[in-house]
């Protein structure tokens, strides 16, 4: 061929994903031994410190039972505070998983592999912070199963109509289907590590949940079958459940929440910040455990500019509801705008645009987005700006319609510590997970190492 | 119509672009002859034909920049079809001078005395007034055109021989372009389309538009991809794997589509605010409704659903039609966006609106053959283009 003789011609080489000359055999080596090995001083410390904080979230949830909700800041006219902020906050952040695992996958982006297992996982575990918030937040916790459609004698039914009900649907399938994703994806594994057990128990439980894979032919043909079937129905539900988190506001007629771009909006911005988190917890783990060849400079750089993208995303809606509240004519909605950029609660808009629109800038520059330090602190803050643009929403409700009813919200020490106190749940299911699960979905790498290739080295088959 | 299977250039183009022009210049004329009679009716009917193919030439700017800002591979034999559809931006901005003679037939908010008896319309007279307007409607097309030459001329030279520094460049203009491209295709749609109802407003408008274009496009590539697959020097360059990819692409921004369709449509109904809900009520009154519930099932549920099979996707006469299908269905959305705010009598599509959408299409498709005519049909220079001929999906 012609094309071949050209040096210029020739298609520029793709750098290897994963770094360090990794073979099948030492990519199964350095990941199960993190499972493997005795339990670290490091680890047990991070988890005592972990746990702790998670104790605040119980003891705050139990107050909270026993006086109930006025312990916290709500009144009239804020009657959703920091809950709902929390809540969306962290369903948010679980978008990053799904994302990454179903569609990366279905547009064939292999980069996924070696950050897909941790970002799934951290996605199921901040589906779990985020429940608990709608969770205690309904008063009367002995009748938390209202929330459910059951039938009953007194023929009382949730309110069909409302988004409210459509959150614990939507929620609850994605936490389903992103479980059944994850377990499914641990499957092979798992079967790894228990082949490598050398104690009894260990082989027997790891044996039970690997559900008797034995990684032949006919096995792997249907589980790639089910992998991909998984990753079809987890795709839609990526953009529904943000979707529906916005409706819970969009639907309503609140000025600076009644807007239809919303839904769209809600979804870039879950991603944004799912990254966002993606990026702070990957850049720990793989320094605590010595991960580099696994997750490189270029998957962190990949992972900036899907940042950079969604950040812009979420720039473009603040800017389209800004201009159209001052085209739409309805003066409530122009102040509603004008108020959360000069009214009270500024400081938290300004630390919004601060956080989600300029600091990814940074990302257009390569020598920015590709440096360690500076991606870390800007995952940070996009992680606390993504926070504040949930709460300058909420905060809409703070000046009404009525003049007369105007408030200032302020949150309680009981909001701050359940908030606190989520963290402590998050990262001890995390660190749970990094002591006992295979962080990198190994037989995922192994399939985008070079030798998985059959023309490897020439060879023909 | 005959191509060299070395160069990728057609030696010799056949008559599509005959059959295009003469359709155009038809069109035209009997679309002229339609402003004689119904001149307020001729400018809704040229709004439409007007939004109609500039959007297609939009979202081939889009496909265009995206390709190069994913560094996709599979996407280079199509890339220099996409560019050629970008290309045809810049003299689009002649088809808007009939549309600027027919703003105060078109745009409530161009009357003086009516904006003077409606409150709210003077708030907006600042964005929305007749020179601000123009100069708006020229600016879109100044940095559209200046986008689409950049990265042409950029392509051509990738022809002559490859450097790593083509690809480097035509990415950055992809990156500063797609900021400019969001901005501009939103306030255009704002302008063009949502303010013929001047109260009216919708923050995701911008979206929809966007999504229709870029399905639109790529039924576009898909059909001119099918038309020069006749051809037996390009049937292996044009492979079944990339109309299943396309196939990909369509499902993917049907589904979108329908999904910001349903955003916008749903959000108003629930808030059920008159100031918003009075564009949809004017859209499912009388013979409206059928032409809503039309793009309901045509423009998203019936191609959903054929869509999903794998088969369907691998199938190059069922892509056909859908291209085509598409079209006509992407026509009739901007039919439905635009003429309810006008006819009271409820839906009718006649023959004006037919010769200006034809007219201007056959000129457009005379402009776009030409172009592919003028320079290879796939970039040559580019160095992927040999992984994206052999290019298989798994």
């Amino acid at each position: 061929m012609s094309t071949v003789e050209n040096k210029e011609q020739m298609p520029p080489a793709e750098p290897p994903l994963i770094l360090g000359n990794q073979t099948f055999g030492t990519v199964t080596d350095r990941i199960s031994k993190l499972a493997e090995r005795k339990t670290t001083l490091t680890w047990l410390a991070a988890l005592s410190l972990a746990a702790s904080v998670a104790l605040l979230l119980l003891g705050s949830i139990g107050y909270l039972f026993y006086e109930g909700i006025g312990i916290w800041g709500l009144n009239v006219p804020v009657a959703w505070g920091w809950a709902i902020v929390n809540f969306v906050f962290w369903v948010g952040i679980g978008h990053a998983g799904t994302l990454i695992s179903a569609i990366l996958f279905l547009f064939r982006q292999k980069w996924r592999t070696s950050i897909n297992r941790f970002a799934e996982a951290m996605t199921l575990f901040a589906v779990i912070c985020a429940l608990v918030f709608p969770g205690i937040h309904v008063g009367r916790i002995w009748v938390v199963y209202w929330m459910f459609p059951l039938p009953n004698q007194m023929d009382m039914w949730p309110n069909f109509r409302s988004p409210l009900l459509w959150d614990v649907f939507a929620v609850s399938i994605y936490f389903t289907c992103s479980l059944v994703f994850w377990y499914t994806g641990l499957i092979p594994d798992l079967a790894t590590l228990r082949d490598r057990a050398t104690t009894k128990i260990r082989k027997i439980v790891l044996g039970i949940f690997s559900l008797g894979w034995r990684g032949g032919n006919r096995q792997w043909k249907h589980y790639e079958l089910a992998y991909l079937i998984l990753a079809g129905v987890s795709t839609p539900l990526v953009l529904s459940v943000h979707s529906v988190v916005s409706t819970d506001f969009a639907v309503s007629v609140v000025p600076g929440w009644h807007t239809t771009i919303f839904p769209p909006y809600f979804v870039a911005g879950a991603i944004f910040s799912g990254f966002a988190m993606v990026m702070t917890l990957g850049i720990i783990t793989r320094k605590v455990f010595h991960l580099e060849d696994f997750i490189t400079n270029q998957h962190l750089e990949k992972m900036n500019k899907i940042m950079l993208l969604t950040g812009m995303m979420v720039g473009y809606s603040y800017a389209c509801e800004f201009f159209i509240a001052w085209y739409s004519g309805n003066a409530y909605e122009q102040f509603a705008f004008i108020n959360r950029a000069f009214g009270p609660y500024a400081w938290a808009y300004w630390i919004m645009i601060s956080c989600n629109v300029l600091i990814p800038q940074m990302f257009w520059f390569r020598k920015l987005r590709t440096s360690i330090p500076v991606m870390f602190v800007a995952s940070i803050f996009i992680n606390i700006g993504m926070w504040f643009e949930r709460f300058v929403i909420v905060m809409s409700l703070a000046r009404d319609y009525l003049p007369s009813s105007w408030d200032y919200y302020s949150p309680t020490t009981w909001d701050v510590l359940t908030f606190i106190g989520s963290f402590g749940l998050f990262f001890t299911l995390f660190l749970l997970f990094l002591r006992f699960l295979p962080v990198v979905a190994m037989f995922e790498v192994k399939g985008v190492l070079p030798e998985a290739d059959p023309h490897h080295k020439g060879g023909s088959h | 119509m005959t191509a060299d299977s070395k160069t990728y250039k057609l030696i010799e183009k056949g008559r599509l672009g005959i059959i295009a022009l003469v359709v155009g210049v038809v069109g035209l004329a009997a679309s002229a002859l339609g402003w004689v009679s119904e001149p307020e009716r001729f400018y809704h009917a040229f709004l439409t034909a007007f939004v109609f193919w500039t959007s297609i030439a939009l979202g081939g700017l889009f496909f265009t920049m995206m390709h190069h800002l994913t560094g996709a591979r599979w996407s280079v034999v199509v890339r220099r079809i996409c560019e050629n559809l970008m290309m045809q931006l810049p003299w689009l901005f002649l088809a808007f001078i009939p549309v600027y003679f027919g703003i105060h037939d078109l745009y409530h908010w161009s009357h003086t005395e009516a904006v003077a008896a409606d409150h709210a319309l003077q708030g907006k007279a600042a964005y929305l007034n007749v020179g601000f307007f123009t100069i708006r409607t020229v600016a879109y097309f100044a940095i559209w055109s200046i986008l689409a030459v950049l990265l042409y001329r950029v392509s051509l030279k990738q022809d002559a021989g490859h450097k790593p520094e083509h690809l480097k460049s035509m990415r950055k203009i992809s990156a500063i372009g797609m900021l400019l491209f969001a901005a501009t295709i939103t306030l255009s749609g704002w302008d063009w389309l949502m303010s013929l109802e001047p109260h009216w407003f919708s923050t995701v408008f911008g979206v929809y538009l966007f999504s229709g274009s870029f399905l639109n496009a790529v039924a576009v590539v898909t059909g001119v991809c099918l038309y020069l697959r006749k051809e037996d020097a390009l049937r292996n360059t044009f492979t079944l794997e990339h109309f299943h990819d396309l196939g990909k692409l369509m499902l993917a921004f049907t589904i979108f589509w329908g999904y910001i369709g349903f955003a916008q449509y749903f959000l108003i109904w629930y808030g059920n605010l008159p100031e918003e809900t009075f564009w949809y009520t004017a859209r499912w009154e009388g013979s409206w409704k059928i032409v809503s519930l039309v793009l309901l099932f045509g423009h998203f549920a019936l191609p959903f659903v054929i869509l999903l099979f794998r088969n369907v996707k691998r199938s190059l006469p069922i892509m056909g039609f859908l291209g085509i299908w598409f079209l006509v269905m992407h026509w009739l959305d901007y039919y439905w966006l635009i003429y309810p705010t006008f006819t009271e009598q409820g839906a009718s599509i006649g023959g004006l609106e037919i010769a200006a959408v034809l007219g201007l299409g056959g000129i457009f498709i005379w402009q776009l053959w030409r172009r592919i005519g003028s320079s290879p049909v796939v970039p040559v220079g580019d160095p992927e283009l040999d992984n994206s001929i052999n290019f298989v999906n798994n």
